[in-house]
């Protein structure tokens, strides 16, 4: 099976990392202000999903955590090792696994979906789907041109 | 160890890792789905109730309804006053439905304190969430499982189960606040006492074709009620 280039799959990651920051950092700095995220077309379920209890966890707002997951995730894009492919892969993981949580929880429990949390949730899943691409087609790899073949593996 | 080593033990790791993923995930679904949304370790009455009733109402602090809205009706108040919580299950519920989801009219809600001590700092907490925006959802479930009103019942901990019940998102936040709300309570009580209202539930209306605020004290049922928002709107 061919993969992108270690290189191509970096620039990705990198781009909806800080993609992801920005989405992360809006919906933080709306919470801070006390309001909520502006919905789309004048919905109201931003506000009702950022007023839920599930917005929030040990008090700390989860938009918060999602902004340390992107920058963890940017910061995996910078570096060419192991650490850097496991560890993206593990906050990719993490995001993934509570957005997914999240997701549910927008549907089922508050009944209502914020656009914001659904775009968040996608760019987690691609990032999910990249940072898997990348440990599995590069794990153990020492260098990788940028769009060279994959070098020899055992 | 060499590379081909590495990246058998990194690949083994990451299955594992998402192997747990996935675990937990569904374990916080199942316990989620499992919970009765009634106030987790609480046991709390309504819950459901209470956010049906409200659902996809707008509330801007104690206002319960559309911002624009024509006709503003005004209650006052105690949260430990049984009439007050037989007039929020018994004559309001129509108006909300009838009234308020139409965007006709909005409903205030303001402390009158007459009961005892605690009306106060139970009517600050539900200020408090109403700063963010689930004070309906305080008031009607503080409503729902009121104790006799000549006990303590409404202590810290039942407020803060209330609180909780009501799903006021940043409750550290709203624990804080509560306390310093407390002279907005006495205010609203002030502005009851001007109004010429001495006890609860007591209701003041504005609309176009009204003169500012007008009482009309404690209309009997909800035909009463919807009589005086037709002359103010």
């Amino acid at each position: 099976m061919s993969y992108p280039s270690e290189w191509t799959l970096r620039r990705a990651i990198a781009f909806l990392a800080a993609l992801g920051v920005g989405v992360a950092t809006y919906i933080a700095v709306e919470a801070a202000g006390g309001d909520a995220p502006a919905c789309i077309a004048g919905s109201s379920g931003c506000a009702t999903v950022a007023k839920s209890s599930y917005s929030h966890l040990a008090g700390v707002n989860i938009a918060v955590f999602g902004i340390v997951g992107y920058v963890l995730l940017l910061a995996s894009a910078f570096f060419v090792s192991d650490l850097a492919r496991f560890g993206g892969f593990l906050v990719a993981l993490g995001g993934f696994g509570y957005s997914v949580f999240l997701t549910y929880v927008e549907i089922f429990k508050i009944e209502a979906i914020c656009q914001w949390c659904v775009g968040s949730a996608i760019l987690m899943t691609i990032l999910f789907a990249l940072s898997a691409t990348r440990l599995v087609a590069y794990a153990g790899a020492q260098n990788v041109s940028k769009s060279g073949p994959l070098p020899n593996r055992a | 160890m060499n590379d081909g080593e590495r990246r058998k033990q990194l690949l083994q790791l990451a299955a594992g890792a998402a192997f747990l993923a996935v675990a937990v995930v569904l374990v916080l679904i199942v316990v989620n789905a499992s919970s009765s949304g009634d106030g987790g370790d609480t046991k709390l009455e309504g819950k459901a109730e209470v956010n049906r009733a409200l659902k996809g109402i707008p509330q801007e602090g104690m206002t319960l309804g559309d911002p624009q809205a024509p006709v503003e009706l005004v209650e006052f108040a105690d949260l430990k006053c049984p009439y007050c919580k037989a007039f929020a299950e018994g004559v309001l519920p129509p108006i909300i439905e009838n009234q308020v989801k139409n965007g006709r009219v909005k409903i205030s809600y303001r402390v009158l304190t007459i009961i005892d001590d605690q009306s106060q700092p139970a009517g600050a907490a539900a200020y408090a969430a109403g700063n963010q925006g689930r004070g309906w959802n305080f008031v009607e479930l503080f409503y729902r499982n009121q104790g006799n009103e000549a006990t303590g019942y409404a202590n810290d901990a039942f407020l803060e189960a209330i609180a909780k019940g009501a799903d006021v998102p940043n409750l550290s936040h709203w624990n804080r606040e509560r306390a310093e709300l407390e002279p907005e309570v006495e205010a609203s009580t002030a502005e009851a006492h001007k109004l010429g209202f001495t006890g609860t539930p007591s209701f003041a209306i504005k609309g176009p074709k009204t003169v500012g605020l007008e009482p009309i004290d404690t209309p009997s049922s909800s035909e009463a009620l919807e009589g005086a928002i037709e002359e103010a709107g």
